[in-house]
């Protein structure tokens, strides 16, 4: 029988001496329980795209194998859904342990696009750079449309009592879907209000699994 | 010298061994089970033997059941459970019986009443041919027990023998000693990702054993099909942190393998699959059995994550396929789920009128200091075990319980 083994796994036969158990036993996702029951790859839905499989990659933090798991595209092509986690009959967190793996890759090394995603939102507020003047004409020009009659976006209104963020696809392809919400808050006569900068509602630092970033992020939007 | 009684709580195969034993002795047993037929979860298993005995032990609950009944030192209560506990020089047990609406001397185990009662499991069906009589009301889901509203089964029955107005009775009884065989309940599989309850045939353990016994062949509940691809998953509620059921349950690998080995005798063309973390079977033979069945049954090292419903209500399994590194979706016909064994319904209950302790595990401890005098677990509510084991340990307590006649 041939036994074919991925260029990770050949690296990690050859180099024993990378094993070291007690690595990443402080880590809090309880990766030493896994009882490799496979439940998580069976039920993942990336699993096998590229030879990913959430029970290999669970091991390999269990047998302190922190490099070859950071340096790896694997942890990249989790979608982080977290059915996996919710399956796990030993509570291992997999989505956590995978954004934590994605926290130790060096930040040039982060894909492409999720690395210039998340220095375009902490720049500018938003990952896809669009100006403040563009982004205020599309809302007002949706609050324009037939139907908002007496309406106006409440953007930067001081001491309201809801602070909404917005996901650049609502600014981009899908303005349609902004309008549902707004007739729920005016028909509600809610107090809210919408920011002028820093308006992205999706954490690019999570992505990447950036924590600074993703503090740096919010503070942005809140502050 | 007075004849010794003792109490014998749970007619399984642990209850039903300790009972033999003591009245071999000369002990006067009372056997009392909550249940409506006698024999426990063991008296639904069915015969696994192909050419060959394969030693699942089905057979041996069958036979202790039939000589229990005949046997002139014990006395056999169905539907009965201990209403409290008096200590006094022994135990003086206060015991309530349902009513016992069948009477087992006109009865003819028909199953008229089955096929006219209106309600599920109004009317419930034994599995053993010591089951007289075959059919028993069901207290508690009994539309003329709750409101008077449905006599269908009495005027359906050919020989007049339901008494829908049968009274309880409670009666104490005064015990020597007590030995306490209260078993084990199923995992219920609901939350799990396998459509158990959805999809007609996702069936668990419990039920293919009644199933093979009662018919002898397994069927799809769904069309009554025999299925050609079966797939077993194992660990189903067992080895599970989430559930704090940290325990393998013992008896689910011997379960899969010889029911899989059973079903391609029946029918060489099918196929079947057991999905395993690990296989746990023990004993001499255990390698020699093993490497046979590996040659006729396919052992996918890898417990699925997932389940659809696929045409003809087969189902369409995701796992992983652990020498590739593939997540494949299989069609099977039949899904059966290898249940883990739990704490019993109503330990807790029964455990404090008894002062007995529950281990961390929620089962009844056999150690030292965990029991009072004179009372003595047996059998799988001190754990999960198999057949075998629990047979066992229903004559190490009758055994236990000699010792402490003697010499209280």
């Amino acid at each position: 029988m041939v036994l074919e083994y991925s260029p990770m796994e050949t690296q990690s036969i050859i180099a024993l001496n990378t094993l070291e158990h007690g690595r990443c036993r402080p880590w809090p996702f309880l990766q030493d329980f896994c009882l490799t029951c496979g439940i998580c790859a069976g039920a993942c839905p990336a699993s096998g795209v590229d030879g990913f499989d959430p029970r290999k990659l669970v091991r390999m933090i269990s047998l302190g194998m922190e490099d070859e798991t950071v340096s790896e595209r694997w942890p990249w092509i989790c979608t982080m859904c977290g059915k996996c986690a919710n399956l796990c009959p030993m509570e291992i967190d997999i989505p956590g342990l995978v954004r934590k793996i994605r926290s130790r890759r060096r930040r040039e090394e982060v894909p492409g696009i999720l690395h210039k995603g998340l220095e375009a939102a902490l720049e500018t507020g938003n990952n896809l750079r669009l100006p403040k003047d563009d982004y205020v004409f599309i809302l007002e020009e949706i609050a324009a449309e037939p139907g908002f009659e007496g309406f106006t976006v409440p953007i930067d209104k001081t001491g309201a009592r809801i602070l909404t963020t917005i996901h650049n696809k609502l600014v981009n392809t899908h303005t349609e879907d902004l309008k549902h919400w707004w007739k729920i808050f005016h028909a509600a006569g809610e107090d809210w209000t919408v920011p002028s900068e820093n308006w992205e509602g999706t954490n690019w630092g999570y992505f990447t699994g950036d924590d600074a970033a993703i503090r740096k992020f919010w503070k942005n939007s809140v502050l | 010298m007075a004849q010794n009684r003792v109490l014998v709580v749970g007619s399984g195969i642990a209850g039903l061994t300790a009972a033999l034993d003591l009245a071999e002795a000369g002990v006067f047993v009372d056997v009392i089970d909550q249940y409506a037929f006698p024999g426990g979860q063991g008296i639904r298993l069915s015969c696994k033997a192909t050419d060959t005995c394969v030693k699942c032990g089905a057979c041996g609950v069958d036979d202790r059941l039939g000589k229990a009944l005949k046997h002139p030192n014990i006395r056999l209560m169905t539907g009965s459970g201990i209403q409290d506990v008096r200590k006094s020089n022994g135990f003086n047990v206060r015991i309530r019986q349902a009513p016992g609406f069948v009477d087992p001397n006109r009865c003819d185990n028909c199953g008229i009443c089955l096929s006219a009662c209106p309600t599920e499991r109004g009317i419930l069906q034994g599995t053993s041919g010591h089951h007289r009589p075959f059919y028993a009301v069901n207290e508690s889901a009994c539309l003329y027990v709750k409101d008077k509203s449905c006599t269908a089964c009495r005027e359906a029955c050919p020989t007049g023998a339901i008494d829908l107005d049968a009274a309880e009775k409670t009666e104490s009884i005064h015990a020597d000693a007590m030995i306490v065989a209260a078993g084990f309940s199923i995992h219920s599989p609901l939350e799990k990702p396998y459509g158990y309850g959805v999809f007609p045939n996702v069936m668990t353990s419990p039920e293919v054993e009644t199933v093979l016994k009662r018919r002898g062949r397994l069927v799809r509940p769904s069309d009554q099909s025999e299925p050609d691809r079966v797939a077993f998953i194992q660990c189903v509620g067992s080895r599970d942190a989430k559930l704090n059921h940290l325990w393998c349950s013992g008896y689910c690998c011997g379960f899969a393998l010889r029911t899989a080995h059973l079903l391609k005798h029946h029918r060489p063309q099918v196929h079947t699959t057991v999905f395993y973390i690990d296989i746990q079977t023990f004993g001499r033979t255990f390698e020699t059995d093993y490497k046979e069945m590996q040659e006729s049954i396919r052992l996918v090292r890898s417990i699925p994550g997932d389940i659809y419903p696929s045409e003809n209500e087969s189902l369409k399994i995701s796992y992983l396929k652990p020498d590739t590194g593939e997540t494949l979706q299989e069609n099977f016909d039949l899904v059966v789920l290898s249940v883990g064994m739990i704490p019993p319904a109503g330990l807790e209950a029964l455990s404090k009128t008894l002062e007995l302790r529950l281990t961390p595990e929620g089962f009844l401890g056999d150690g030292n200091g965990t029991k009072p005098a004179g009372v003595f677990p047996a059998g799988a509510v001190t754990g999960p075990m198999t057949l075998a084991e629990a047979a066992a340990g229903g004559a190490r307590a009758a055994w236990q319980t000699l010792q402490y006649l003697k010499s209280p």
